[in-house]
């Protein structure tokens, strides 16, 4: 239609009137400038979903001393670092993360954390939190729980620990189970629970030095990691069947809450399901199919400094002066019922005998190795295993596995 | 840009009421394809009083579909008997057990309804909303950018066609970044608009309006002779009346199958909806209940089932509404 | 568009008289309708509206150039709205902004993340690469103890007022050591001295940016360190192990000796081309274009990743299009009663969300715990997917699965519309069903339905999702030094390559997705036009 200047009028007279209505709006309403100062005084930090509220009475009582602003944000664990690193350098990420020491040699690569002063606080803190949270010579997370596996054992089916691996076998078949033990596997391997029995053969992933692991000492393929292979062959699918990578968490659970076996080597988020069951739980040690002692990984749990954040006074405070007191660190424990990082917090949840279980075998625990090196273990690690288990040759594929990593490490 | 067809002889007399305009269309169009199935009146279907075939007949004729039919509804319908016997378990895992409806208990139906934690019903209003009006929109951009590729000849149609297909097939690998950094940058200036909003998200589906669901309404669009525009044209009516009045009603049925597909992708959408929306409130029902598993040590796989069992609901239902005008929408464009 | 009364009178021969064009102005403007007009205008008043508001914003934040694009494309809307002509892009106008602002900007993003050197230890800019490495490199002096700090300031600039471990208060600025000062104490520790007014912790927030640069140096001797502090309430000793200079774009290991020079990687390399990382962001123009074709670990897989990842196409449409069109059939027939329900019944598994589908199919074919081997082969022990041939199969089936109902439905709508006529006039002339299906259904089928093959085999040459749910990409070849599988297409294996593990590289995978984008597209134009899918049907 043509346009005419009737129209054309019409529409003039509503653009001016809806212009002036909306500026209007726009003048009232905050301006950019203000919201900034207003978040100049508010700290966001991003939290496991399924721990937000266990920090909802430390970040409310921040803000009442001081008048900061404790924003807790519920992020999905399986994303949460990769956010965490995209987002940090844009300037949009949070001021503060939750997440694990493994985390900290590819957060340390991406320069996306900046350095924790926890000055004489640190000496309150179970040793191998400390430990874990340093990378490099320089401490980065603030480390609130301390996590290992152990077994747990069916105690009204066998009243007794076992002294070692083959007892331990020996013991629920003399029970009458068919598969006493059971452990999480998967196609691809699961060597983050096989670990303490290949330290039981004295094969650690890499040697240590003073500065924590050293990624130019892979001792993955020493003689102790064959002698690991050919036992774990052993007990595999042409041997006794104890390893199976057909068994995921879901069917080891189920496994052991319907009393099919009575050995479940997991960590403590599965200790709740267990319980509430109505099994009767008792905490081993891992029983060694050597004699030398099982060590399993210790993964430490934290909160993280972002290299990005505009408050950082603020949230080294809230981290430092309010996460690393035992009231905070024993809320957290109670959401995830891991044992707190802060000395005194855990000698109070080591009340619990399951809790105290797990931390006498978390003295014996290693830390997992945060280097960048570590990446490409995890690569082939755990699909080697998994062949070893179904029958491939374990020396060949062990040092298979050895030369893989090692030409990836380079 | 303009027809230049001509001016057609009209029918002298011609009846100029919406009425009479539409029964012109239809006159023009056909008969439209009967439906059959979905509405009670059956073609030819068997009428009181007809002698029942011999069950050899019957079975050769009718008898076999019927055990096609089953087969493939037990092969269509296990897995999500699964997810409801997980549903009802209230420790249950996904996969951990094969024995199917051991335990019946509908814990888990109350936990994701009332833990404080999960705001489940937001997530459920989310969805509906933002599924619900991306839709709508899609449908109507979809149809605009249909009509004028349709009815109008402009440079750059057949590449345009094209490209619009062309376009969505592109990996979204890095997507999510791009997305991120677009919302966040106007966030920056207009909140509303920006991360964590819901306008913000459905704002991005509207960029996929154009798509493969565009070329199936350009399909049925060429099936509505021209010659009814020009009926139209002659009558004194704009374009504008003549899409929104005329020929929108004709289309319904593509229109109906739009709708529904669009709401099905915006509905299961999570890739995307996981790095708008952040606080739970805002979150939609993938999003959510995702987060419930994805930490496979505290993983509530009897309450994720219960939750997805009550998400499905929505879609049945309205596919179900849909039906008839499923398959009558998808036919009419085949015609030639 | 409209053929108005003027053009028509104007092929008359008489000129039109004013009168006449005076009523053929009326006749027409009351044809157009006065409803429509006031909503055009009310429309593209609230359109401008919204865009001057952004405009007085945008402005107000001096960002110049998201203004002139938004007063660009408002200007644009305007002049498409108010012409006469300009028909089709007053139809398509809204839609094309929304897929250039949403579908490709995100094209362009990938396109240009894809000549960077984007990924592990390349995230941000050389400034944040710098500031991070500086503030890592700060190293706590040997057995120093914890200084209980108060932020003091003096006329704008800040100081530290600590006190020593003898229970001195001892005061130092940005440059100028710590000297001893007379102060007043609380609880031991010195909160207040003469001329400098103490700040409280608000305000020590509030300038958190210059609390974070005060570096107060311990005495004249920098081998003694210097008082930084990152809480606002202790100062603690710190000395660098690296010096940066800016001017010769250097890091130097204080310890070592090691010079590290921006030489143009996006890092600090040494001469012996050891890097320090973090390091940052650079354009690398084609470089992953390059590496992508030529990267000898990937080029192993290369070729069967891609084979299947055609034969997983192809496969998928067939048989899905194939199921789905026999089931339309089986369920044509007006005899069969119930026709409904089963339809219903068979649009499940489109209805469900598809990754909780594909878990539970994971779950179903477990080899030793899943349902299919223990309850309905009674214990058998089929691989379904941990062999590699087992395990394509697997994939295939819950493709099928996933995929056949929006064939069905397709195909089941697409017959009906055959009209009986054409079939009852083959039948009269003899023809078998079989013939008539082949000859007559089949192609008209065909026409329809091609371009949503096209569209799917597209689809399905992506279908991320499938793959990295069922069996992500297993099971893994375990002669490849990367992590790939004899499942996986080749979307899962770029994902897997440059988007996991501790070496990122997003430019490599944005590459590699622009490849494959390429890939799919010729051969998607390649059919559209050798199908003439785009021929008018009338």
């Amino acid at each position: 239609m043509k346009v005419n200047k009737k129209s054309a009028a019409a529409a003039g007279a509503l653009i001016t009137v809806g212009m002036l209505a909306l500026a209007g709006c726009a003048g009232g309403g905050a301006t950019p400038s203000e919201s900034e100062e207003a978040s100049a005084g508010a700290v966001t930090v991003w939290v496991d979903a399924e721990r937000v509220d266990a920090l909802q009475g430390a970040a409310d009582a921040y803000t009442e001393e001081t008048g900061v602003e404790v924003e807790l944000v519920g992020k999905d664990n399986a994303t949460i670092k990769d956010d965490f690193i995209q987002q940090v350098p844009t300037g949009r990420g949070p001021d503060i993360t939750m997440g694990a020491h493994d985390w900290l040699g590819e957060l340390s690569t991406n320069g996306v954390v900046a350095p924790l002063e926890l000055g004489d606080s640190a000496s309150g803190y179970l040793d191998v939190a400390i430990t874990a949270s340093t990378y490099d010579g320089t401490v980065y997370m603030l480390p609130y729980a301390v996590e290992n596996i152990a077994v747990l054992r069916n105690a009204d089916i066998i009243p007794e620990a076992s002294t070692s691996f083959d007892d331990m076998i020996a013991k629920g078949l003399a029970a009458g189970l068919t598969q006493p033990f059971v452990v999480e596997q998967g196609a691809e391997g699961n060597p983050y629970h096989l670990y303490p029995f290949q330290t039981a053969f004295d094969a650690p992933v890499f040697g240590s030095d003073d500065n924590g692991y050293n990624a130019e000492d892979l001792q993955l393929g020493s003689a102790g990691g064959e002698q690991f292979a050919a036992w774990l062959s052993s007990q595999g699918k042409n041997g006794t069947a104890v390893f199976n990578t057909d068994i995921d968490g879901a069917i080891a659970k189920e496994n052991f809450l319907n009393g099919t076996s009575a050995f479940w080597l997991t960590g403590p988020w599965n200790v709740g399901s267990a319980v509430d069951a109505g099994i009767n739980v008792a905490i081993d040690p891992v029983p060694s199919p050597t004699g030398e002692v099982a060590q399993p990984f210790a993964g430490v749990k934290g909160f993280f400094l972002s290299s990005e954040s505009e408050n950082a006074v603020a949230a080294t405070d809230f981290l430092v002066n309010y996460l690393g007191t035992e009231e905070v660190q024993l809320e957290l424990f109670e959401a995830g019922n891991i044992l707190p990082a802060l000395k005194s917090a855990a000698d109070t949840a080591s009340s619990d005998p399951i809790i105290e279980g797990f931390a006498t075998v978390g003295a014996d625990a290693v830390p997992m190795p945060a280097i960048p090196a570590m990446g490409s273990v995890w690569e082939y690690w755990g699909i080697a295993q998994a062949e070893v288990i179904n029958g491939a040759d374990p020396t060949t594929t062990w040092q298979k596995l050895a030369a893989d990593v090692q030409a990836a490490i380079e | 840009m303009t027809n230049e067809d001509p001016r057609s002889a009209g029918t002298p007399e011609i009846d100029t009421s919406i009425a009479g305009r539409l029964a012109r269309a239809e006159a023009l169009i056909g008969t439209p394809a009967k439906v059959d199935g979905f509405d009670d009146r059956d073609r030819h279907g068997p009428s009181v009083g007809e002698r029942k075939r011999p069950f050899g007949r019957w079975f050769r004729e009718t008898g076999w579909r019927h055990i096609v039919g089953v087969v493939m509804l037990i092969v269509s319908v296990f897995p999500i008997v699964f997810v409801i016997s997980a549903s009802l378990n209230p420790n249950g895992t996904l996969t951990g057990t094969n024995a199917l409806f051991s335990v019946i208990g509908l814990d888990s139906y109350l936990r994701i309804l009332s833990d404080p934690q999960i705001p489940y019903s937001a997530w459920y209003a989310n969805t509906i909303l933002i599924a619900g009006i991306t839709c709508v929109a899609t449908v109507f951009l979809g149809a605009l950018a249909a009509y004028s590729f349709s009815r109008m000849r402009f440079t750059g149609r057949r590449t345009g066609l094209i490209s619009i297909v062309v376009v969505q097939m592109f990996p979204q690998m890095l997507a999510v970044v791009a997305i991120f950094l677009l919302l966040s940058t106007i966030g920056d200036y207009f909140p509303a608009l920006g991360l964590d909003s819901r306008i913000g998200l459905i704002m991005v589906y509207l960029g996929g309006a154009l798509g493969v669901n565009t070329f199936l309404m350009y399909g049925f669009f060429n099936t509505v002779p021209a010659s009814l525009d020009e009926a139209a044209k002659i009558d004194g009516a704009g374009h504008a009346r003549i899409f929104f009045t005329i020929i929108l009603r004709l289309v319904a049925p593509i229109l109906a199958v739009v709708a529904l597909l669009s709401f099905i992708t915006a509905f299961n959408e999570y890739i995307i909806a996981s790095v708008v929306l952040i606080q739970p409130e805002n979150q939609t029902l993938a999003v959510g209940m995702i987060k419930l598993v994805s930490n496979p040590r505290y993983a509530d796989w009897s309450a994720f089932s219960a939750g997805a069992v009550m998400a499905a609901l929505p879609v049945l239902v309205l596919f179900l509404f849909l039906q008839k005008y499923i398959v009558g929408g998808l036919t009419a464009g085949a015609v030639k | 568009m409209t053929t108005n009364i003027d053009e028509d009178v104007a092929t008359d021969a008489v000129p039109p008289t004013k009168r006449q064009l005076r009523a053929a102005r009326m006749a027409e403007a009351a044809g157009a309708g006065v409803k429509v007009l006031v909503i055009k205008i009310v429309s593209l008043g609230i359109v401008d509206a919204i865009a001057v508001y952004a405009l007085v914003v945008l402005l107000s934040q001096q960002q110049w150039l998201f203004a002139a694009i938004v007063a660009a494309v408002a200007l644009i809307f305007n002049w498409i709205y108010f012409s006469r002509r300009r028909l089709p892009a007053k139809y398509l106008a809204p839609s094309i902004l929304f897929l250039a602002v949403f579908q490709i900007f995100t094209l362009l993003y990938t396109g240009y993340i894809a000549m960077t050197n984007y990924g592990t230890g390349h995230v941000g800019s050389e400034e944040q690469a710098v500031s991070s490495l500086m503030s890592s490199a700060l190293e706590r002096v040997e057995d120093s103890p914890t200084y209980p700090l108060t932020v003091v300031d003096r006329l704008g600039q800040l100081g530290m007022l600590v006190t020593d471990p003898e229970g001195d208060a001892q005061l130092g600025t940005t440059g100028t050591p710590l000297q001893e000062v007379q102060a007043t104490f609380e609880d031991g520790k010195a909160v207040a001295t003469d001329g400098y007014t103490t700040l409280t912790f608000a305000e020590v927030i509030a300038r958190t940016d210059e609390i974070v640069e005060l570096v107060v140096p311990a005495s004249d001797d920098p081998n003694d360190g210097a008082l930084r502090t990152t809480d606002g309430s202790n100062a603690y000793l710190y000395t660098s192990a690296l010096e940066y200079d800016e001017a010769a774009g250097t890091m130097t290991d204080l310890r070592s000796g090691t010079v590290y020079s921006d030489i143009g990687t996006g890092a600090f390399t040494s001469a012996d081309g050891e890097e320090l990382l973090p390091g940052w962001q650079i354009f690398i123009g084609l470089d992953n274009f390059v590496l992508a074709l030529t990267e000898e670990s990937i080029r192993g897989p290369l070729l069967y990743v891609t084979i299947w990842t055609f034969v997983f196409a192809i496969v998928s449409v067939g048989s899905t299009f194939f199921l789905g069109l026999f089931l339309a059939i089986v369920f044509n027939d007006a005899r069969m009663r119930g026709r409904k329900w089963y339809r219903a019944g068979l649009i499940l598994p489109y209805a469900f969300p598809a990754f909780l589908s594909i878990l539970i199919w994971a779950g179903l074919m477990n080899e030793s715990f899943g349902f299919i081997n223990q309850v309905l082969l009674g214990g058998a022990s089929i691989p379904w997917l941990t062999d590699p041939l087992l395990a394509k199969v697997s994939v295939l089936i819950v493709n099928l699965w996933l995929g056949f109902p929006y064939m069905f439905l397709v195909c089941t709508g697409a017959l009906q519309a055959i009209p009986d006529e054409l079939s009852e006039a083959a039948t009269v002339d003899g023809a078998r069903p079989w013939a008539i299906f082949r000859l007559i259904k089949l192609p008209l089928l065909l026409v329809t339905v091609t371009p949503l093959l096209i569209a799917s085999f597209a689809f399905n040459f992506n279908n991320f999702l499938l793959i990295y749910a069922l069996t992500n990409g297993g099971p893994r070849d375990p002669n490849a030094t990367i992590p790939v599988g004899f499942t996986d297409i080749l979307i899962s294996m770029v994902y897997k390559v440059a988007f996991t593990g501790q070496n990122r590289d997003y430019g490599l995978g944005a590459a590699f997705s622009i490849l494959i984008f390429i890939v799919v597209a010729v051969i998607a134009i390649v059919l559209f036009r050798r199908t003439k899918a785009l021929e008018e049907l009338n």
